[in-house]
């Protein structure tokens, strides 16, 4: 601390003096307690980094009164000066400490406060990204209720529509099947052509007998599902093969009469059954005329026609 | 060292005022001094520092009637004390409603992350 080229003029005007002064006031200066407090408060300030860094004005200051205090005490200055400054560099020390976290806290305000804008804006976009979310599930959700609602109401419409048809064809059929005098059999509806709607021993129809197949010819044509299928039959007189090429070729006729009225070729069956199953007793002739007939079987909605099993 | 320089003279006019006594009262130091204290007082020192605050009043009203006693230096040391009373009653206030709004925002704080937390759940 004491350089050689300051040791003269100390000695000369600082220590000299100061030796002389006191001397002849007899013994050093008393201890003086304020100023002990003073400089031990500031020298915990000075040595706090952060009170250096963040109050250095403040700290300066408290340093100057402690000097001041200081010298004067060296000086063997008038106790009330000395405690004067001890004071003042006391008090300056806490507002050192004062000012240092005051400036610490408003750091950390203004650091805070860029970071709580930071994290209100990911909130806020946080809270627009769930809105929007939410948003686009209603409408989703909306769209899909406006879809459901809409297709069931298209749904019960075509249901209605359906129904509708559904029974208005229901009761055509009933009608036309009533009209052709046909009659429900567990194979299905039977139109029976009798005996008297062909030439006699031919498979000629009648005029009465086409009469009868125009009707089946509307019918099919309406009924395009329905398929038929035709069969021929006799009675038991003449030969069987007679009767069975007899029973085919009434059959193949009607079905040729149904194809001239439009109906393709693919939904007619025809099967000549000869004698085969007899409806009544060959004995007589009225039972005889009820054998000699041909049978149109007409298929269920789905073309279906179950053949024959058993032999009657 | 070279500040011992200085300072010694210093010393020797404290000492040579001290000794002869101030003859002008310190009207200005007076009012200077008022108005730290009701600076602080502004800015909340009588609920943040209120001992540093009470003690300020106390030695500015002895400093005036040290100025009644033509007491001047007495009256300029008591100003003194009085103004970094009132000084340290004004930071204190100060340090302690900037560490109070501190707090304030880095609650707030905690609370918006716990709350995006949520919302980026």
């Amino acid at each position: 601390m004491l350089q050689n080229k300051w040791l003269l003029p100390l000695a000369r005007y600082t220590i000299l003096p100061l030796l002389i002064v006191m001397i002849g006031c007899g013994g050093p200066p008393a201890n003086n307690p304020l100023l002990n407090d003073a400089r031990e408060s500031y020298e915990a300030a000075h040595s706090d980094e952060s009170i250096v860094r963040l109050a250095p004005v403040a700290l300066k200051e408290a340093e100057e009164a402690l000097q001041m205090s200081t010298e004067l005490w060296e000086a063997k200055a008038d106790k009330t000066e000395v405690d004067h400054y001890a004071y003042l560099a006391k008090q300056k020390t806490l507002i050192a400490r004062e000012t240092a976290l005051l400036n610490a806290a408003q750091r950390e305000i203004s650091q805070g406060e860029t970071e709580r804008q930071q994290v209100m804006l990911e909130v806020r976009r946080a809270e627009a990204q769930r809105s929007e979310q939410r948003a686009i599930s209603a409408l989703e959700d909306a769209q899909r209720e406006r879809t459901a609602a809409t297709e069931a109401r298209a749904g019960a419409e075509t249901a209605r529509e359906i129904a509708q048809e559904a029974r208005l064809r229901a009761e055509d059929l009933a009608q036309k099947v009533s009209e052709l005098e046909a009659r429900p059999t567990d194979r299905g509806l039977v139109l029976t052509l009798g005996d008297v709607l062909f030439d006699f021993g031919e498979a000629t129809l009648k005029p009465g007998g086409m009469k009868t197949v125009n009707q089946l010819g509307d019918f099919l044509n309406e009924y395009p599902e329905r398929n038929i299928l035709i069969e021929g039959f006799t009675d038991s007189i003449g030969s069987e093969a007679f009767n069975q090429a007899l029973s085919a070729r009434r059959a193949e006729n009607v079905k040729n009469a149904l194809m001239n009225l439009g109906v393709r070729s693919d939904r007619i069956r025809t099967r000549g059954y000869g004698t085969q199953y007899p409806v009544a007793s060959n004995a007589t002739e009225q039972g005889r005329q009820l054998n000699r007939r041909v049978e149109v079987v007409i298929s269920d909605q789905d073309g279906v026609i179950k053949d024959r099993t058993g032999s009657n | 060292m070279n500040r011992y320089l200085i300072i010694l003279p210093m010393i020797v006019g404290i000492a040579l005022i001290a000794a002869c006594g101030s003859t002008n009262p310190p009207t200005q130091q007076l009012t200077e001094t008022r108005m730290v204290i009701e600076q602080a007082e502004e800015v909340g020192a009588g609920e943040y520092a209120p001992l540093e605050l009470r003690d300020a009043g106390i030695k500015l009203q002895q400093a005036r009637d040290a100025v009644e006693d033509k007491e001047y230096e007495k009256a300029k040391r008591l100003l003194e004390h009085a103004r970094v009373d009132a000084e340290l009653a004004q930071v204190k206030a100060l340090s302690a409603k900037s560490q109070e709004a501190a707090a304030e925002l880095r609650e707030s704080i905690r609370v918006l992350k716990e709350e995006l937390e949520r919302k980026n759940q």
